[in-house]
């Protein structure tokens, strides 16, 4: 079989084209970005307020600021990516532009691969803009990183592309804003299972596991101690497995989606 | 022989909705064929089952049952795609490129290798009269516009055989004569044309073959000939007829519409030898004596409302 790369490229490249110009996106990062930034100012105001007598108290809110932006940059950058790969394929079906396009020599895997690749690049993009966020409030609070800077990269990158064949499975069968409810669902879950676990019954506790992906696993936060205390290590084999893990489900859930967009219609009825 | 360009044998198309569970039958057994060379036109009235065979034979669902081929291949197959230029109905494009920036994403989409893609690009915005309009954003463009651009990205490829969907579609008279055109000139080069339009003259003009088709069943399907040779009458046309001979005319069967200058007589085949023998004998000069034709509408409106479908 003759793979058309370069017309996964080409998709690729138009996918990621398009969420640069995409209203929803570019108003939902101008916003985030915004709080982000507004979150700033009470940062400023605890490094300011700082004195010897209460340097203890005001390190432990401004740890505690940095750990909330780091937590709302993951949940917005999972949603973005759930939303960003449902959107890329139900926009297109929805405006009637997969014709033409499903008319050129283009399998639709690989037309599906090609979404996914563009949803990848957008959420590196995220990925290294977030960082810098996090670096720069880091900076501002004082605080020094201890963390390898390819797992505050891959981890995350890995969880959003999880997130994204999720979506993008979904969105075979569902409309964009099913979608977007089920991942909400999905993620709240997840962290309710996460923090509760042990007052779950096990006969609840294992399907969950089973189906939802263990995205806590494949938090950056694990190994990102901004704190002066020294890094806890980690053997690269945990490294391997966890990666492993997140790559694999993506990719399960990659596959299933080809399969159902396979048998789907491509026109509106 | 060369096996058809197209092929539907016994397709049938059932929509199931999601919930509720009603089916809807939008095609009952199709059969049919494209030559290659050959313009075909596949007319039928709204909600006929054009679009969904379109959408079959293109790959973008699924027939139910039956057996269709593309060029020899399954619908869908990129080695059918690679050789097919498709235009859509109301053609679908991202809005915020230019024309010459979405020609040049389908190009790089039909894998076509070419010394100079920008000349190739510029012929066709050039052949559908969209040259000066490129740098412009698409979705600032006229329908007709888009319908001309669509056209352009169709014939991207160098495709064997164009499959349109309504191309003369918010054209206005002059475009339509170009797309008109376009397509002979198409013909001409020996592409098979397989299009569906409701402007029946036009088809008239340029298919060699038609296939009609009324809520999802098969009505017809002939040459353009066997079309519109349907009318089994001849028209006689005569200087005067006096009044007095009028009842006799009549007893023939025919019909007469009186002109200015000249009268008008249509009767079926069988009796025109001996209506026109009746004409010279009593007096009238017989100015012409011609098969009648009916028009494809003609053709098209009494086979839709003969109910071909049941």
């Amino acid at each position: 079989m003759n793979i058309s790369t370069a017309a996964i490229r080409t998709i690729a490249l138009s996918t990621f084209g398009s969420f640069l110009r995409n209203k929803v996106i570019l108003l939902f990062g101008s916003l985030f970005l915004c709080i982000v930034l507004l979150m700033m100012t009470p940062l400023l105001a605890y490094k300011a307020m700082t004195n010897p007598a209460n340097a203890q108290q005001m390190q432990g809110l401004i740890l505690n600021e940095v750990a909330a932006v780091i937590s709302m940059v993951s949940a917005f950058g999972s949603l973005l990516a759930a939303w960003a790969a449902a959107d890329s394929v139900a926009g297109e079906m929805k405006s009637g532009t997969i014709l033409a396009v499903m008319a050129r020599p283009l399998r639709r895997w690989e037309f599906m691969a090609g979404k996914y690749l563009g949803v990848l690049m957008l959420m590196a993009v995220y990925v290294v803009a977030m960082l810098g966020v996090t670096f720069l409030l880091a900076w501002l609070g004082g605080q020094s990183f201890h963390a390898s800077l390819w797992t505050l990269i891959v981890y995350p990158l890995v969880r959003y592309a999880v997130w994204a064949s999720i979506a993008m499975l979904l969105v075979t069968m569902l409309h964009p804003i099913l979608v977007m409810g089920v991942v909400v669902i999905a993620m709240t879950l997840i962290t309710v299972f996460a923090s509760a676990s042990r007052h779950i019954p096990a006969w609840l506790r294992l399907p969950v596991h089973l189906t939802l992906p263990l995205t806590g696993l494949l938090s950056e936060e694990r190994f990102l101690v901004i704190t002066k205390a020294s890094l806890k290590p980690f053997p690269w084999t945990s490294h391997l497995t966890i990666l492993a893990y997140g790559l694999d489900y993506a990719l399960l859930c990659f596959l299933l989606a080809v399969f159902v967009f396979q048998r789907r219609s491509l026109a509106r009825d | 022989m060369a096996k058809p360009a197209i092929e539907f044998a016994g397709i049938n198309k059932v929509y199931q909705r999601r919930f509720g569970g009603v089916q809807v039958a939008a095609l009952s057994n199709i059969s049919f064929e494209v030559a290659r060379g050959e313009v075909c036109a596949f007319l039928g009235p709204n909600g006929a089952g054009k679009t969904t065979s379109m959408n079959i034979l293109m790959g973008f669902i699924y027939a139910s049952s039956g057996r269709s081929c593309v060029l020899g291949y399954e619908p869908g197959d990129v080695r059918a795609k690679e050789r097919i230029g498709f235009l859509p109905e109301n053609f679908a494009f991202y809005r915020y490129l230019n024309a010459e920036k979405l020609l040049q994403f389908h190009l790089r989409l039909s894998g076509r290798q070419l010394a100079d893609p920008a000349a190739l690009i510029a012929s066709l915005l050039a052949k559908v009269k969209l040259d000066t309009y490129k740098g412009l954003k698409i979705g600032k463009y006229s329908r007709g516009m888009v319908q001309r651009l669509g056209i352009a990205q169709a014939l991207l490829g160098d495709p064997e055989l164009l499959v349109l969907d309504e191309p003369t579609s918010g054209l206005d008279p002059a475009g339509r004569k170009e797309v008109r055109d376009l397509i002979l000139a198409l013909k001409a080069e020996g592409k098979t044309i397989f299009l569906s339009s409701h402007i029946l003259s036009e088809v008239e003009q340029i298919c060699d073959r038609v296939i009609i088709i009324d809520r999802g069943h098969m009505v017809r399907a002939g040459t353009m000939q066997e079309m519109l040779a349907e009318d089994n009458r001849v028209e006689i046309i005569v200087d005067q007829l006096p009044e007095a001979l009028e009842q006799a005319v009549k007893e023939q069967g025919a019909s007469l519409e009186r002109e200015a200058h000249r009268v008008r007589i249509a009767v079926d085949v069988a009796h025109k030898r001996a209506l026109a023998e009746m004409l010279w004998a009593s007096g009238c000069d017989v100015v012409s004596l011609t098969p009648m034709k009916s028009s494809l509408e003609d053709t098209f409106l009494k086979l839709v409302a003969e109910g071909g479908a049941p």
